[in-house]
């Protein structure tokens, strides 16, 4: 598990984690850390990762948390310098880095349809982490951010820079 | 039923059969014979060790991927923006100066930007490296940087000037060619203000005309109210004093003094984050004092703004782009490479593709049928002046064209004898309708002296002069008087010192008393009125005397417009030629002398 001791804490940061499928690489990784603005502070990107049969077959259900929450997700946040005060994500799966980091991390949801574990932050809904010994200090935070930058953009933002690396 | 008669008795003898004794024998039984003795027993082998069975492995998950990092610099702290500053930085000394600038207090603060528009930052072409092509694609929308920054304008940008911003900010080459009107300045202004304010640039050098400064000024004080601007100007000791502030992140100066001033700005070492050349038109030629003094800045950044990237031909872009991108561009390229090679520096819109809604300009052509003295004048002065020519033959040069063409020009404005203006005459008759509706009109000439002949005509509206011969003082103080003083319905401007940079959309009339060489220039000076933060439509009227040169000139400009689009289509270039030497003799139905000796 990462340690959080490794990184600098900044309580207006915010990571934002993802990850893209291609049919010709498979699965990559993307976490972009961004202050209250919105604005970047780092970025890490994952080289593919790409299952075969056999391990899907092997993984079974187990595979998209296996997959995301430990492959990607867990090597993604060890690589950050900066203890966000969230970490946010689009794909249910990459909640499974939960035993695998000390940040919180919650899930960032269409706000229609509407689900109950979710509660609605500007223009979407937050499912948001167990509650952790640092509390909800995030919450504060992460209202100013949703006041300034839709929470599903960064996610295209990322997606936009794993394309561009992978023409690169 | 009827009973049926009784059977007959059976008479026929019964058969004897015989059998001989061989019939009698039984036949001799067949007999099974029966082997008692087992056949060999077959022996089937059968292995006790199997073969080794294939094992395919299927690696686990287990080794997580490699993860490439990137940090980005962290952007300045943003503080809210201050009260206004002075627009002019003066020595503690001297006398603070701010000619035009508006009160801070003038400068209302602008709601947040339209959320529906979302304008990306893309890298350009040229940034290769992946670290910093990702921290363009990784800033959030323009919209947000700027209202996140709480950068204040006086009035909402459009979106096509916020794509203006997002293609500047990360261009260190780039030529805002917009057509007049659009906001080129503002555009610029607001691209530097986001640079300087995210600390990527804190040294900034503005060069325009000597005309704008005043201009310039007004509008960094309007659309970038909390940063300081030197404007370069005075004697040397002075200059030397404005170069080297150290703390002020704006300078502006004219071309001259970046022309004087050349050996100085070396002595000094200044170096520049960003160059940004307005009416960049005037470096267009290579060899120019003005284009080696420019060229000469050290800097990071070079922006070239111009309406007209191409006035006459295609060495204009590539003399532009000896400062943009020095090397990028050469002469010997065709006109569809120069476009292809140009095409991600230059961002071009013209107003018909970008503001639907903008008030509409209407154009005219006003025949003017001179008086009789007039005509006779006219007639003698040409006929005179072709015979000359003709007398001369190879000796006529183009300078002795041009001197004709000049002469009859001005005769058609007024008779050199009498007086006499058929144009006047019916700018007046415009000029009590324009008056009378209280409205406000711009009215262009060439000549100083026709201006000056028509503000003594014109006095009853107000006239007023705009021309190069006013002290910068002068001309602050006539655009005042224009803008705030309703007697005052009349601006007479010459092209040269009122075609560029005023903003004048006050104004809703539009006068070409007579006409300029080259299209480009006519359409600038139109453009004082009709831009953004026009009121209402705009009416454009051509004066054109009928049955003469300016008539004559009139169809080989239209000719020439439409045949000039090809140059630089690619990077949507304006079309803008004017006469040439050809042209000219032309007009008399005369060959110039160097085709007439080839032929």
């Amino acid at each position: 598990m990462q340690q959080a001791g490794d990184q600098r804490p900044d309580a207006t940061a915010f990571g934002f984690l993802t990850a893209v499928e291609t049919p010709a690489h498979g699965c990559l990784g993307g976490y972009l850390l961004v202050d209250v603005c919105g604005r970047p502070l780092e970025f890490h990107c994952t080289t593919p990762v790409k299952v075969s049969r056999a391990q899907q077959i092997l993984y079974g259900a187990a595979l998209p948390a296996h997959l995301h929450g430990r492959q990607l997700g867990a090597a993604l946040l060890a690589e950050g310098t900066v203890e966000p005060a969230l970490v946010l994500t689009d794909i249910e799966a990459m909640l499974h880095v939960r035993p695998h980091t000390l940040l919180p991390v919650a899930l960032v949801a269409a706000v229609e349809p509407r689900r109950p574990d979710a509660v609605a932050l500007g223009a979407a809904a937050i499912v948001p982490p167990p509650t952790a010994p640092g509390g909800d200090r995030w919450r504060g935070a992460l209202e100013s951010l949703a006041a300034a930058v839709d929470l599903h953009e960064p996610f295209a933002r990322i997606r936009a820079a794993i394309e561009e690396a992978q023409r690169h | 039923m009827e009973a049926q008669p009784p059977l007959a008795p059976h008479t026929t003898p019964s058969p004897v059969r015989t059998w001989s004794a061989a019939d009698l024998l039984l036949p001799a039984p067949r007999v099974h014979r029966f082997d008692p003795r087992l056949p060999a027993a077959a022996v089937l082998s059968l292995p006790v060790v199997a073969a080794r069975p294939v094992v395919s492995r299927v690696p686990l998950l287990e080794r997580p991927p490699l993860v490439r990092s990137f940090r980005f610099p962290q952007v300045a702290a943003l503080p809210a923006p201050a009260p206004r500053p002075t627009a002019r930085m003066d020595p503690p000394t001297a006398r603070v100066d701010r000619p035009g600038a508006p009160a801070a207090a003038a400068v209302p603060a602008a709601a947040p930007l339209a959320r529906a528009t979302r304008t990306r930052i893309a890298p350009p072409r040229d940034v290769v490296k992946l670290a910093e092509r990702f921290f363009f694609l990784l800033q959030p929308d323009l919209e947000t940087i700027l209202d996140t920054s709480r950068l204040e304008f006086p009035r909402p940008p459009f979106p096509f000037q916020l794509d203006g911003m997002a293609f500047l900010v990360p261009r260190h080459s780039a030529v805002l060619a917009d057509e007049m009107g659009l906001g080129k300045s503002m555009q610029a202004i607001s691209a530097i203000r986001l640079l300087v304010r995210s600390g990527q640039a804190r040294r900034v050098l503005v060069v325009c005309p000597k005309g704008l400064v005043s201009n310039w000024a007004r509008e960094l004080a309007d659309w970038a109210p909390e940063l300081l601007v030197a404007v370069i100007e005075g004697d040397p000791a002075r200059r030397r004093w404005q170069w080297s502030l150290a703390d002020v992140p704006v300078k502006l100066a004219n071309y001259e003094v970046v022309v004087r001033d050349r050996d100085l700005v070396a002595e000094l070492g200044l170096s520049f984050d960003l160059v940004a050349l307005d009416e960049a038109q005037r470096i267009k030629n290579r060899s120019s004092q003005t284009s080696q003094a420019v060229r000469a800045l050290r800097r990071g950044r070079s922006w070239a703004l111009t309406g007209t990237p191409v006035e006459n031909s295609a060495d204009d872009i590539v003399g532009l782009f000896e400062f943009v991108a020095p090397g990028h561009l050469h002469e010997r390229m065709s006109p569809r490479a120069l476009g292809a090679a140009a095409a991600d520096h230059v961002l071009r819109r013209t107003k018909d593709r970008v503001l639907k809604d903008m008030p509409p300009r209407l154009d005219r052509d006003a025949g003017v049928e001179l008086t009789s003295q007039q005509r006779e004048t006219y007639r003698l002065a040409e006929e005179e002046g072709v015979l000359r020519l003709a007398g001369m033959g190879r000796e006529a040069t183009i300078q002795h064209v041009f001197e004709l063409v000049l002469r009859l020009k001005q005769i058609c404005n007024f008779d050199t004898h009498s007086g006499e203006s058929a144009k006047l005459e019916r700018l007046e008759a415009e000029l009590e309708e324009v008056r009378a509706s209280g409205r406000k009109a711009l009215v262009f000439s060439q000549w100083v002296e026709t201006l000056g002949r028509l503000r003594g005509r014109l006095d009853r509206f107000g006239a007023l002069e705009y021309h190069g011969g006013l002290s910068t003082q002068a001309r602050d103080e006539t655009i005042r008087r224009f803008r705030h003083d309703r007697h005052h319905s009349v601006l007479l401007l010459s092209y040269g010192a009122g075609a560029v940079g005023l903003n004048l959309q006050f104004s809703q009339y539009v006068f070409l008393f007579d006409r300029w060489w080259n299209p480009a220039v006519e359409d600038q000076a139109i453009n004082r009125a009709h831009r953004i933060g026009a009121a209402g439509a705009v009416t454009v009227t051509r004066f054109l005397a009928l049955d003469t040169i300016e008539e004559r000139i009139d169809a080989v400009l239209r000719r020439k417009r439409d045949l000039s689009a090809t140059i630089l289509s690619e990077a949507g270039t304006p079309e803008a030629s004017g006469l040439t030497v050809d042209d000219l003799f032309a007009l008399f139905r005369l060959t110039p002398p160097t085709r007439a000796a080839a032929a």
